[in-house]
């Protein structure tokens, strides 16, 4: 049996008097692709946030490719994000005043060094060679959303964490970035989605289902 | 990368930045002009001062008593001094005479006592250029013909430019043309001044002056180190500041020297604040990017690097153009203020750059509370 990457034990997450998560215990393989599914509220970005180091659980254990995220300071956990962590978000957030190529290379930056042709590598890999140089605004939602895949897998991170990355996308767009998706687990990514798409949940190795900060049943699917 | 970065986020921003760099171009424009003119103003004030009148006095020892009077050569030995510092020395020499018509004629009035000064004009016009003059003031150094009168002795003989004047001592006596009229507000308005020959003719003083008057240019240091070298060479003579006026000099200096750093630092406070008010707007536009930023992995240390960068930038750039344009306010001043050209100092350049930077830093105050920002409350929304 192949090692947990990702192994999240008695995780819980309180913003005051809320209980966001909590005491949800579960393990990814690497290589699988997770969808995070539940109703709104269920705590399913303060899940992804933790993962990615964006956010300190209140109580349990994360430990993602032998590291205890939660005992990093701040410094080590800007590291974590830098090193092991690709970042898809619905809004795609990307820099607005910098070209496709620069938002990949601001990733390789912050990482190590800037390699100006093998950003332009990676968008080309997302189908965006003849884009490189336009503004996210000089691009379509699906195409900011593939700069942003392009973005979280450049510095080649243990885990990609996606958050609604269909969400703000329609459906032509949706397929695009979901195929994208496929061929990255293909190639032995470990992927974790966070969805509300039926769909995407019957494409992912496993769903977990949220509900009110509690983890409600992990389901496998059958392929 | 880091440079790469850096020019998209000025051009990115060029529209606040813009008002950031006008603040800073201003600011460092005056601040670098009265930079440049404290520099010049000892020079340059101290040169005004001297226009008010002799700031030093070489008078005969005080136990050669009362009345006592030195021999002319003391001019040659203070000019041979060759100090760039003394701009005018003149002689005087005070005479008691009766003023008056010729004595020939007959049923004149009464002659009465005037002071009569002997000097040499030109040093003298060059130590008051302040003396308001009625008339033509005398040029010639020791001009036989005429004389200038004090506004109240004119008065009280009843001259004005063009009168014939009789100026009587004894047996000895001089007739001389009013040239001029003075008004000083001080005791030169009841004397009369004469060449310094005609006082010493009158005097029966040949080759004797009773006291000569320095005027000295510089602070206050400058002018007690002129003081001791007089006073080394003249060891027989006493040479006295005066007191009230070299010391009025040295404080009206340091508080137009105050007034000019309080206004250089009043005028850095507010740039500061108009880059503050430019960069305020542009850190609430920056919150996300900052956010994703650190979320895709930068140390607060690397983010803030790109916008305190920035800040710098506009210091620079405001620092050279604003040096550019305070040197010709520096000149325009000058002229206005001190009727002199006021050459630029390059030491100003890197002073007005170094400020400016400071400035733009501390101005950008705002930019660096983005360090603060949690990356999962952007990404959130929040």
């Amino acid at each position: 049996m192949m090692a947990a990457l990702v192994q999240v034990e008695g995780l819980s997450k309180k913003f005051g008097t809320v209980r966001a998560l909590d005491d949800v215990t579960f393990e990814v393989t690497a290589g699988e692709w997770i969808a995070i599914m539940g109703p709104s509220g269920s705590g399913k970005t303060t899940l992804i946030n933790i993962l990615g180091g964006l956010d300190r659980p209140t109580d349990g254990r994360v430990v993602v490719d032998g590291t205890d995220v939660a005992n990093l300071n701040e410094r080590e956990l800007t590291r974590y994000r830098a090193e092991k962590i690709g970042l898809v978000f619905q809004q795609f957030h990307l820099v607005p005043y910098l070209s496709a190529v620069e938002n990949v290379m601001l990733a390789q930056y912050f990482h190590s060094v800037a390699d100006e042709k093998e950003a332009a590598r990676a968008l080309v890999r997302v189908g965006l060679g003849d884009r490189l140089d336009h503004l996210p605004s000089q691009l379509s939602g699906g195409e900011q959303q593939r700069v942003a895949v392009a973005r979280a897998l450049i510095n080649q991170p243990k885990l990609i964490l996606a958050d609604e990355p269909t969400g703000n996308l329609d459906e032509a767009n949706e397929h695009t970035v979901l195929d994208l998706l496929q061929d990255l687990h293909a190639t032995g990514h470990t992927i974790l989605v966070v969805t509300h798409s039926a769909a995407i949940g019957r494409m992912a190795d496993r769903r977990i289902e949220l509900a009110h900060g509690r983890l409600t049943q992990i389901v496998a699917n059958v392929s | 990368m880091f440079w790469r970065i850096l020019w998209r986020l000025l051009w990115a921003s060029r529209s606040r930045l813009v008002l950031a760099l006008v603040a800073v171009t201003a600011g460092a424009a005056v601040c670098a002009a009265l930079v440049n003119l404290d520099l010049d103003a000892g020079e340059k004030l101290t040169r005004e001062f001297r226009s008010l009148g002799a700031n030093v006095i070489v008078s005969p020892a005080q136990s050669a008593g009362t009345g006592s009077t030195m021999d002319s050569a003391v001019m040659n030995r203070i000019e041979s001094l060759r100090a760039p510092e003394i701009i005018a020395a003149a002689p005087y020499l005070y005479v008691i005479a009766q003023a008056g018509p010729r004595s020939s004629e007959k049923d004149a009035p009464a002659p009465s006592s005037v002071i009569v000064a002997g000097t040499w004009f030109d040093q003298a016009a060059s130590i008051n250029s302040w003396w308001s003059i009625t008339g033509r003031r005398i040029t010639e150094r020791d001009d036989p013909a005429e004389c200038m009168v004090g506004q109240e002795a004119a008065r009280s003989l009843g001259l004005m430019p063009g009168s014939q004047l009789t100026l009587s001592s004894g047996s000895r006596e001089a007739t001389l043309k009013v040239a001029g009229v003075v008004t000083s507000g001080g005791s030169e308005d009841s004397q009369v001044f004469v060449g310094l020959a005609t006082a010493q003719n009158l005097a029966g003083l040949d080759g004797r002056v009773g006291l000569v008057q320095l005027s000295v240019r510089g602070s206050t240091p400058v002018i007690e180190n002129v003081i001791g070298r007089v006073s080394g060479a003249l060891p027989e003579l006493q040479v006295q500041p005066v007191r009230q006026l070299a010391a009025a000099d040295g404080r009206l200096l340091e508080r137009i020297r105050g007034l000019l750093f309080a206004t250089v630092a009043l005028i850095l406070v507010l740039t500061a604040l108009g880059v503050l008010a430019a960069m305020a707007g542009l850190a609430l536009e920056r919150r996300r990017d900052v956010g994703m930023m650190k979320a895709l992995g930068g140390t607060v240390r690397r983010v803030m690097r790109f916008f305190l960068a920035e800040a710098a930038v506009i210091g620079i750039l405001g620092g050279i153009v604003g040096w550019a344009v305070g040197m010709l306010l520096a000149d325009v001043v000058g002229e206005q203020v001190f009727a002199t050209s006021i050459s630029p100092r390059f030491i100003v350049l890197p002073v007005t750059i170094g400020l400016m930077i400071a400035v733009a830093l501390a101005g950008a105050l705002p930019l660096r509370l983005l360090g603060r920002v949690r990356p999962a409350e952007i990404l959130r929304g929040e």
